[in-house]
């Protein structure tokens, strides 16, 4: 029998389910399973490197004891401090250089493969070279701000007060390329006409920018937050080559507590109720960052 | 023709080859064991492949392997904690019938070797490994500067003593701070590369060097996992505060998350007067002295007590190994008191008390009396099967105190405590 007799018979809905039923499964097997499973396991006392012990039920008492947990609070402290600044450079940084970059000039199209550069690198590569950048002795980059002014020896990942800088410093460099890009297709889609209308009705150039290039690039930005805010949630490859967390905890972001919890002290119960935790935060952050967005974009 | 035939030949021939596989760490002992491993081959006609790590993915490599039952290795040379791990979890092979049926005693190795590397539960009679490559904490020193008169009566002048090997931890700080940006034939240089390593280990190995000496126990000798009042006894806290200090004072700018690698090279670019390092790393370091360095070495200094802090491995055979047989052939070819010799000759630390107790040993390198010294006053972390979790909370406190600045040092080990209360309890020892 040809194959084209065997689904002859088939309907419409048949042959939809056949065309997503291997995405379904795939989604099912390696997103969907190891939720519920994790979900499942935070209620117990699961130690994966405890062979043969059986989990045991302990109600919430992982979700109580990862909320009451000073250091937890720390560490989610030092992540929205880290999110809030390199989403606050790389927004303004970002719209800055995708302006720029939307005039025409010469060596444009150089200028912009130079500055998209520091995104193709991978993030572990990026912060072992940081690494030797900040090195307080031989490092560049100490050396470049004490041109400028002699602070003399300052070690940017070895204080405490320093080291929350140098990651978010090194995000920036790294990500900001991002942003400008998204912001740079938001300034590319604006019609031409509406400055030429502007021009007509005298506006000024910081009027057609506050009432034109703004609304009509602040939907492409957020957009463009948005995806660096879920990614900087779960920062955890760069900051480890760099700092590994330290100096002591100063730079140890959740997803970093998270790994250090689950894999390296083997907490699979408690570990997982964190695990829920953050991820009902940044799903429900994310909903709402959603909202206001479709908002904005409504007006 | 021909060569369908040969190769095919060939490729019989390697077939048939016996081969297994050890892990270690990637250093400077694991290529003279390499060398050493060639008379093996030779004599038996078993090749044996290595697979070295480095040290900062040591641990997770091994240790995920292990716990996945994997089959990648026959022989592993793990560390001194893991042989709780690897008795309770049955990752290796129990040794003892071997042994006896091979006349291999363990009274021919050092006892502190043997207890450390070999015996789960500690001291007892059940061997899990066989002592590989003994080794301590100590300590390197510009040997050349120490020698230089002006240096000399200068710091004499100053403390009222003779430049030299500290004889406690308060002449060590000492020393290390007479040196601190001091410039010595036109380059700036400081006073010690210390261990202040934050991601494995680094900075609790450096800080219980400091800990023992102060006489620190981890838990009270009468009652197993009773740790308050003595793992944050008033002298463990003074420890950590004289740690911190020194870490402070003599430490070269940017030395905030630095183990094994990072001190030597602080040693070797001519940065630093001392370095704390493992004895593994003295035959490279001395061999390596050359444009005027002259290398000293010595034991950890003494300040209540002395003590240092135990570094070293057993090889131990994997039980998933398809091939324990010819592992354990490996095995009896290393315990010979022959290829023990070689193995020191090598750069290799043997255990055997043949090569140690030998008349010439103590002169047969400048640091072989230190490490004889030493590996009679060692003392290890837990040896628990959950040290993992034991050592992280440790790594972050004490991190968080020394190279932070965060709290204080009772705080940071009460911190400890807590945190292995915890582990203990979860694992029903407490």
């Amino acid at each position: 029998m040809s194959v084209k007799k065997k689904f002859k018979g088939l309907s419409d809905k048949a042959v939809g389910w056949l065309f997503i039923g291997p995405t379904v499964l795939l989604l099912l097997a390696i997103n969907i399973y190891p939720l519920v499973y994790a979900i499942k396991m935070s209620f117990t006392n699961f130690y994966a490197n405890k062979i043969g012990r059986e989990p045991q039920f302990i109600g919430l008492k992982n979700y109580i004891k990862v909320l009451n947990k000073e250091a937890i609070w720390e560490k989610m402290q030092v992540t929205a401090s880290f999110m809030f600044w390199t989403l606050l450079l790389q927004a303004i940084i970002g719209l800055g250089l995708a302006l720029l970059l939307n005039r025409k000039f010469k060596g444009n199209e150089l200028l912009t493969t130079l500055i998209v550069l520091p995104m193709m690198l991978s993030p572990a590569v990026v912060g072992v070279f940081w690494t030797y950048l900040y090195n307080p002795q031989v490092g560049l980059f100490n050396y470049v701000i004490n041109f400028f002014y002699d602070f003399g020896s300052f070690d940017m990942i070895g204080s405490s007060m320093l080291a929350p800088w140098s990651i978010v410093i090194v995000d920036t460099w790294m990500w900001t390329p991002f942003t400008m890009l998204i912001c740079l297709a938001g300034l590319r889609s604006v019609p031409n006409y509406l400055y030429e209308a502007a021009e007509v009705d005298r506006a000024s150039k910081w009027q057609q920018f506050i009432y034109i290039t703004l609304p009509s690039v602040l939907p492409f930005l957020l957009l463009a937050l948005l995806f660096r805010g879920i990614e900087n949630f779960k920062m955890f490859d760069m900051v480890v080559e760099l700092t590994s967390g330290g100096p002591g905890s100063a730079t140890e972001l959740a997803s970093i507590n998270l790994k250090r919890e689950a894999f390296e002290k083997w907490k699979t119960g408690y570990s997982s109720a964190f695990a829920v935790i953050l991820f009902v935060t940044i799903f429900g952050f994310g909903n709402v960052y959603v909202k206001v967005m479709n908002k904005i974009k409504e007006r | 023709m021909i060569l369908l035939f040969v190769s095919l030949f060939s490729f019989s021939v390697n077939s048939n080859a016996k081969s297994i596989t050890l892990g270690w760490a990637a250093w400077d002992p694991a290529n003279a064991l390499q060398e050493l491993t060639k008379e093996f081959t030779a004599e038996t006609g078993i090749n044996v492949n290595f697979e070295f790590v480095p040290w900062p993915n040591f641990a997770d490599r091994m240790l995920n392997e292990l716990n996945n039952k994997g089959k990648t290795f026959d022989l592993l040379i793990g560390d001194s904690q893991w042989i709780g791990a690897g008795a309770v979890y049955g990752h290796y092979v129990k040794l003892n019938d071997f042994f006896n049926k091979e006349g291999i005693s363990m009274s021919d190795f050092s006892p502190a070797t043997v207890y450390a590397y070999s015996t789960w539960p500690k001291g007892s009679e059940n061997y899990y490994a066989l002592p590989a490559m003994g080794d301590a904490l100590a300590w390197a020193y510009r040997k050349d500067w120490f020698d230089r008169p002006e240096l000399r009566s200068e710091f004499k002048k100053k403390h009222g003593y003779d430049l030299g090997v500290p004889a406690n931890w308060n002449q060590l700080h000492d020393m290390c701070k007479f040196f601190q940006g001091r410039e010595i034939d036109g380059q700036k240089r400081y006073g010690a590369a210390i261990n202040t390593e934050r991601g494995s280990e680094g900075i609790t190995m450096g800080v219980t060097a400091a800990m023992y000496a102060w006489g620190m126990e981890y838990e009270n000798p009468n009652k197993p996992y009773d740790m308050e009042g003595y793992f944050n006894s008033p002298q463990a806290v003074e420890a950590v505060e004289f740690y911190r200090k020194l870490y402070e004072d003599c430490a070269p700018p940017g030395h905030s998350d630095a183990y094994m690698v990072a001190n030597l090279d602080a040693y070797k670019s001519g940065q630093v007067a001392f370095q704390m390092n493992w004895y593994a790393f003295w035959p490279g370091v001395s061999k390596e002295d050359s444009g005027g360095r002259v290398s000293g070495f010595f034991a950890n200094p003494k300040q209540n007590v002395a003590a240092a802090t135990l570094g070293g491995q057993g090889i131990s055979v994997v039980k998933y190994s398809d091939k324990q047989d010819l592992a354990l052939e490996y095995i009896k070819w290393f315990a010979r008191p022959d290829v023990q010799q070689k193995w020191w000759d090598l750069g290799g630390y043997s255990c055997h008390n043949d090569v140690l107790n030998s008349p010439s040993f103590p002169t047969s390198t400048v640091y072989a009396q230190g490490f004889l010294d030493s590996m009679g006053i060692v003392k290890d972390f837990w040896q628990e099967p959950t040290f993992v979790e034991l050592m992280l909370p440790m790594q972050e406190a004490i991190h968080d105190y020394v190279v932070n600045g965060k709290g204080t040092a009772k705080e940071a080990l009460d911190k400890i405590i807590a945190e292995w209360v915890e582990v203990f309890e979860a694992d029903g020892k407490l």
